[in-house]
């Protein structure tokens, strides 16, 4: 029997992109089927009962037909805009720096109902705190575990041996955790403080409640920030574009 | 081994092809369709395209003022004594300012930002006219800056970026209204638009 033409789909708005006249291209995170690109037709006109619905960083209830190239967006209801997420500038570049690590992590055609989670409760969060850096620690090093990129934290990753009490350092191409006394080969090697390395711990291991309380000094934010951005970009395998808006703003608050 | 190139029996159709190509919306086959349409041309038409199109590359510059494609600097919106300059309208593009002057109901200045704050498509402040409008606020007679960005994600970013480095007390900072389009309906319309437009809405 052939597969229905119409189908319906829960998703995240990731971007969109315009296409000749009045069209968009939209890219959306669904929580069944993984990234898909689809066409909102006529969606930039102001009368087209999509618009509004299709904007980035918006949870949307989809109805869609399958396309020979690109599947069509039918209907568009929005389900969650994360109140008060787009009236701060702050968390609005935040939103989109996660949204550009969803389109990246994220597959077509393959679903991760884990990636689609987080992202939703990542977008809850610095929602409710927009000026925090921590959600996005938090939602970068959970991003790495869902997707099955998980670093080491509590073995060696070149000697297999537990981790001492103490300051280690950490590789994003080796895979986490080296111990001082090994040196692996094209290790990318990062110093490790011991705070960073338990504030990782809770990450993994701690609930997201627990984590989205932790206080940190600014020296510590800025170490987990280049080592989980050196371990994304790694996996990501470019810079994170969205990443120099936000750092724009942190120098001209 | 190597690709050798299709041969054609006209090398010049064929750059016309690609060069028709490189526009945005235009695709391989449309290319082709508008190439032999110009070919059928007559000549007079023909080069009056290629004139204007060298014409708008020799003479367009930017409005030293507003920022706006003109052809002599500062443009005739920002020379015409009979507008008020105290109102400035930044919008995101020259075409805003096409559709806003259709209207005939703002006689302020215009400030054109040339695109929105577009993280995702490597687009920052620094990529925008905004220091421009930046500058002209420090040092102009202006008394209300009226954002008239697009009512989009970025275009919301952008008019929040404008506000937090605007440092002129006792400027009065506005944007346009946002709610339902004439013609709209409440069914399809999105929470964000309808929560919008309750908050501003108006005595009859």
């Amino acid at each position: 029997m052939p597969a229905p033409r119409l189908y319906h789909s829960e998703a995240l708005t990731l971007r969109k992109m315009t296409l000749g006249e009045a069209d968009i291209i939209v890219t959306f995170y669904t929580r069944d089927s993984g990234k898909l690109r689809a066409v909102a037709k006529g969606a930039r006109r102001n009368s087209s009962k999509l618009v509004g619905h299709l904007e980035p960083l918006t949870q949307v209830s989809l109805s869609l037909a399958h396309g020979r190239n690109l599947d069509v967006v039918t209907q568009a209801q929005v389900l969650s805009n994360f109140p008060p997420l787009k009236d701060h500038l702050d968390a609005i570049t935040k939103g989109l720096y996660l949204a550009e690590l969803v389109d990246g992590f994220g597959s077509e055609a393959q679903a991760n109902p884990a990636l689609y989670n987080l992202a939703l409760d990542s977008l809850h969060a610095i929602a409710k705190n927009p000026e925090s850096d921590l959600p996005l620690r938090h939602f970068e090093f959970r991003l790495l575990t869902v997707s099955g990129l998980m670093p080491e934290l509590y073995k060696c990753v070149e000697c297999r041996r537990s981790l001492a009490p103490g300051a280690h350092r950490f590789s994003p191409n080796v895979g986490g955790v080296i111990c001082l006394d090994c040196n692996p080969e094209e290790a990318r090697i990062r110093p490790l403080s011991v705070r960073a390395l338990k504030v990782l711990r809770l990450f993994h291991r701690g609930s997201p409640a627990q984590a989205l309380q932790l206080r940190m000094d600014t020296a510590l934010a800025q170490e987990l920030k280049t080592l989980l951005a050196s371990a994304v970009s790694y996996w990501l395998e470019r810079e994170i574009r969205s990443n120099s808006l936000i750092e724009h703003l942190q120098r001209n608050p | 081994m190597t690709t050798e190139p299709i041969p054609s029996a006209s090398p010049s159709l064929t750059k016309l092809i690609g060069e028709l190509n490189k526009l945005p919306g235009v695709g391989p086959k449309s290319a082709q369709r508008l190439a032999y349409h110009m070919i059928r041309l007559p000549e007079v038409d023909a080069y009056a395209l290629a004139d204007a199109i060298t014409a708008v590359k020799q003479s367009v510059v930017f409005c030293q003022e507003c920022q706006n494609l003109t052809d002599s600097s500062p443009c005739s919106i920002c020379a015409d004594e009979q507008r008020n300059p105290e109102i400035i309208c930044v919008v995101e593009d020259p075409l805003d300012v096409l559709a806003l002057e259709r209207t005939r109901c703002f006689r302020g200045l215009y400030h054109v930002l040339h695109g929105a704050i577009s993280p995702l498509n490597g687009v920052g402040p620094d990529q925008l006219k905004i220091k421009e409008l930046l500058a002209r606020m420090a040092d102009g007679p202006v008394k209300e800056l009226v954002i008239a960005t697009n009512p989009t994600l970025e275009g919301e970013a952008t008019a929040m970026y404008i506000r937090r480095n605007l440092d002129r007390g006792e400027l009065k900072v506005t944007h346009l209204a946002r709610g339902l389009p004439v013609g709209g309906s409440l069914e399809y319309s999105d929470e964000l638009t309808l929560s919008r437009a309750f908050q501003g809405r108006q005595e009859l």
